[in-house]
């Protein structure tokens, strides 16, 4: 993007910003640094110089704009609610274009460009999470035609953190006995890391590819335990088939009565809101509706909760930018969970899980980290 | 003193990881919550006491301006580096220090958000009264050196009235102590002269609070009106009738509008104007006063009073409050706030007057306040990128200041003067009043290296 097409586009936005401050309070990057460049009032201030000429696109400012989480916490406690983010993406397409930008996103958009996925291994690999699994039918849920795809998302797919997520997802697919099938090397990322990078542009390939394989399959729902792939769907894809995160299908399967819990556990858990999950696509209440039903579990709420959660420093491609920033927010997250008392966080993103778990791990702290997938298989009994 | 040897040298001091002078820094550092912009030399993130006395001294050596700074949302420009210098950020010394029940007080350091505070103490039952709308993110620091209000101050007093005691750097760079735990401290009320005084005298580095048990009981009340005037009539009668709520709060019907738009507090739209009415205390008696006062709103022509059911209703009723200013952004992209006083009685003539200001300069006007102390909050609204708007916005405002000062009122309610109405000053002092401040400040501050170029004008030999 050109400085010209950002005033064109963000011009208002960003002027209706009054310095007021109030976003101080709440911004995970500011919370953790105490500066002001980290501000989403700094970075409004900052995109309105660019756009006024007062200030050039400094070393400074390609740092500010690439250390924002894209939580959003700031636009919704913002009265005016100034889309601070939008800016900030918008800000980084024009970096992108005077070729500013941290070097660590050539190497993303280089294994996206080659091998369709972040972690440039072959994309064959994306079923690698299921040799684990035991006793799986012939199909190894890879079908031709399906009503439904679970569109697994690259982080689940390969950091072998989060293979429990898929590994779980699938046994409580197949126990629901939904007709259902995976991608396997035929998905491709969702693009999301492009926006966060900057270079939006360059997904359009991807987006069309994944869009032809929904139409391939006639499948009439997509459903993903990854918020970013979902909310990026949603945001940019253009298809007819319906768009659902798996907590939401799974608080459907409970309904339709295809899922019950047989195992309880008298246990108190907190759960973590991700922000592409709450603030950004609004699902607030299948999660919670599904961590009810499970008999025995105590569910205490964190201080931010909803649409006031704080993000765990995983957002917005920052743990690949600034790893030391996302783990100094991480560590605020779990001073936030310890605070509930609960011993267990449950969440529903492979994302909020590596950064939080990661950082409890490293500094030998004792807290369970579970994708709500997990919960609910262990409470359906016994495995696949 | 050129740039980078003076980097060097505040490096020895705070370490290099604590000072940022990229330009693109100074550019964040030049600007507050208010209208006016100028750029510093450099920002330093003091950790301690020792190393804010030994900036300060430096500066004091140097002859270079230090200007302390919290969150920065100040309303008149107090922090804004109008001569340079050297921001001091005080984001790194923001613990809370002691919380002494026994005795009702807190010490804490400046950078502390004030709601962090109240979030610890309610833990206890206790409360620290003021309550700035920016309070989730206003500094103690800031809240000392503005004498910041809020709602809740038309009963229980402002800043000045919280803070007992501070250790305070001196422009110098001396370390003291003035006031503390204790009441009635001998020898000059220091503490009393410091508070309010926008950083030009010293730099608070600990604050020594009061703090007390939270009312046992609240009621909050919403009256509205199809008259601005009525509403204003109402304070007055109000307080006439010897109650004193905790806060009396209006809203008018164009920040209802913005209000409604952004939080949905529950304002009637078609109301011309809205009265928040607060009692606390004891739970006994309170609703026969919650009565009285229902009957004083309806006297005055209210069309409708109601009282918050749960806390939730309350805590919505509050948002619509708190989140008044921010949400008028909506309507225009800038807002100044006119931070004036009138006596209670002036209240509906001074309004009445404020809108013949809007309609003269063809300003939307809109009006939020804290009516029980006669703190009126005009906001004109406007967008800064119009230059000939903007001129005739400071024209505007300072003409309501006028008003403000000819009613026998005052120009600052809570916001301060800073960089912002310094030449209103003379509105309500004479140039002998002024002399006498700026003997106060030449006592504290010969060399002119605290906050330069604030609060006093020049006067004229």
């Amino acid at each position: 993007m050109k400085t010209e097409q950002l005033k064109t586009l963000f011009y208002d936005e960003v002027a209706k910003c009054n310095h007021c401050g109030f976003c101080l309070a709440h911004c995970p990057v500011y919370t953790v640094t105490g500066r002001e460049w980290a501000t989403p009032r700094g970075k409004n201030v900052l995109v309105k110089a660019i756009i006024e000429g007062k200030i050039d696109w400094t070393p400074e400012i390609e740092e500010t704009l690439f250390r924002c989480t894209g939580c959003k916490l700031c636009t919704q406690t913002c009265f005016p609610a100034v889309e601070t983010n939008q800016a900030v993406l918008a800000g980084r397409e024009c970096l992108v274009d005077r070729k500013q930008y941290p070097k660590v996103v050539d190497r993303v958009v280089e294994a996206l460009e080659t091998h369709f996925n972040i972690s440039n291994e072959p994309n064959a690999n994306r079923t690698l999470w299921m040799e684990k699994l035991e006793d799986i039918p012939d199909h190894r849920f890879q079908k031709e035609k399906a009503r439904v795809i679970y569109f697994v998302g690259c982080v689940a797919a390969f950091y072998p953190m989060a293979h429990k997520i898929p590994q779980t997802f699938v046994q409580i697919l197949h126990k629901a006995d939904v007709d259902f099938t995976i991608l396997g090397g035929e998905e491709w990322c969702c693009g999301f890391p492009l926006i966060q990078a900057g270079m939006k542009e360059k997904m359009q390939k991807l987006v069309e590819h994944n869009q032809e394989k929904v139409k391939e399959i006639g499948a009439e729902t997509v459903v993903f335990a990854c918020p970013s792939c979902f909310h990026t769907w949603k945001e940019k894809y253009q298809t007819n088939a319906e768009l659902l995160h798996s907590t939401q299908f799974i608080e459907r399967l409970i309904g339709e009565g295809k899922i019950t819990f047989q195992n309880g556990a008298d246990r108190a858990v907190t759960y973590h809101d991700p922000c592409d999950l709450g603030r950004n696509s609004k699902v607030f209440d299948a999660p919670r509706n599904i961590l009810k039903r499970i008999p025995g579990l105590n569910l205490v709420e964190l201080e931010g909760n909803r649409q006031l959660s704080v993000c765990c420093g995983g957002g917005g491609d920052l743990e690949m930018i600034d790893p030391a920033l996302s783990a100094a927010i991480a560590q605020r997250k779990i001073e936030e969970i310890q605070r509930t008392g609960a011993g267990e966080v449950v969440t529903s993103c492979q994302q909020c899980i590596r950064t939080i778990s990661g950082y409890a791990r490293k500094h030998k702290i004792k807290l369970k980290v579970r994708d709500i997938t997990e919960v609910v298989l262990e409470a359906m009994g016994s495995p696949l | 003193m050129e740039r980078e040897r003076m980097v060097e040298e505040l490096s020895k001091i705070v370490g290099k990881e604590n000072v940022l002078s990229s330009e693109t820094d100074l550019f964040l550092y030049g600007y507050d919550a208010s209208l006016f912009k100028a750029k510093p030399d450099c920002i330093l993130f003091p950790g301690s006491t020792e190393e804010v006395s030994q900036i300060v001294k430096f500066c004091h050596r140097e002859h270079i301006p230090v200007i302390a700074r919290g969150s920065g949302t100040n309303l008149s420009g107090g922090t804004i580096p109008t001569r340079g210098g050297i921001i001091l950020h005080f984001s790194r010394m923001n613990k809370i220090l002691e919380i002494d029940i026994e005795n009702q007080r807190a010490v804490v350091e400046p950078g502390l958000f004030t709601l962090a505070l109240k979030n610890q103490l309610a833990r206890y039952g206790f409360v620290y009264q003021p309550d700035p709308a920016s309070e989730k993110v206003s500094t103690f620091g800031g809240n000392f050196a503005e004498n910041s209000g809020g709602p809740h101050c038309l009963k229980y007093g402002v800043t000045t009235n919280h803070i007992l005691g501070a250790e305070v750097v001196l422009p110098d760079g001396e370390v003291i102590q003035v006031g503390g735990k204790a009441l009635d401290n001998p020898g000059y009320d220091l503490t009393g002269l410091l508070v309010g005084s926008e950083g030009t005298l010293g730099i608070a580095t600990q604050l020594t609070l009061r703090i007390m048990p939270k009312s046992e009981a609240v009621k909050t009340m919403l009256a509205i009106y199809n008259s601005l005037e009525d509403a204003g009539r109402t304070v007055s009668a109000i307080i006439a009738d010897g109650i004193v709520p905790a806060t009396l709060e209006i809203l008018d019907k164009l920040t209802i509008k913005a209000v409604e738009e952004s939080v949905h507090a529950g304002f009637p739209l078609d109301a011309e104007a809205v009265l928040l009415i607060e009692i606390d205390g004891l739970k006994d008696g309170m609703e026969r006063l919650a009565e009285r006062i229902m009957e004083i709103c309806r006297k005055n022509n209210a069309r409708e009073v109601k009282s918050a059911k749960t806390e939730a209703e309350r805590t919505q009723l509050w948002a619509g409050r708190k989140g008044a200013f921010g949400a008028l952004s909506r309507l225009r992209p800038n807002y100044l706030v006119c931070d004036g006083t009138v006596p209670r009685t002036k209240l509906p003539e001074v309004l009445v007057q404020v809108m013949e200001v809007s309609k003269k300069y063809g300003l939307t006007i809109a009006n939020v306040f804290h009516a029980g102390d006669g703190n009126l909050h005009p906001l004109i609204l406007f967008d800064e990128r119009d230059e000939e708007e903007l001129r005739k916005v400071h024209l505007a405002g300072s003409e309501i200041m006028k008003l403000c000062a000819d009613a026998g009122g005052t120009i600052s309610g809570e916001h301060g003067i800073g960089t912002e109405k310094m030449k209103e000053m003379f509105f309500i002092f004479s140039p002998q009043d002024i002399a006498a401040m700026r003997k106060v400040k030449k006592a504290f501050d010969p060399e002119d290296i605290c906050n330069p170029g604030k609060i006093l004008p020049e006067v004229q030999a």
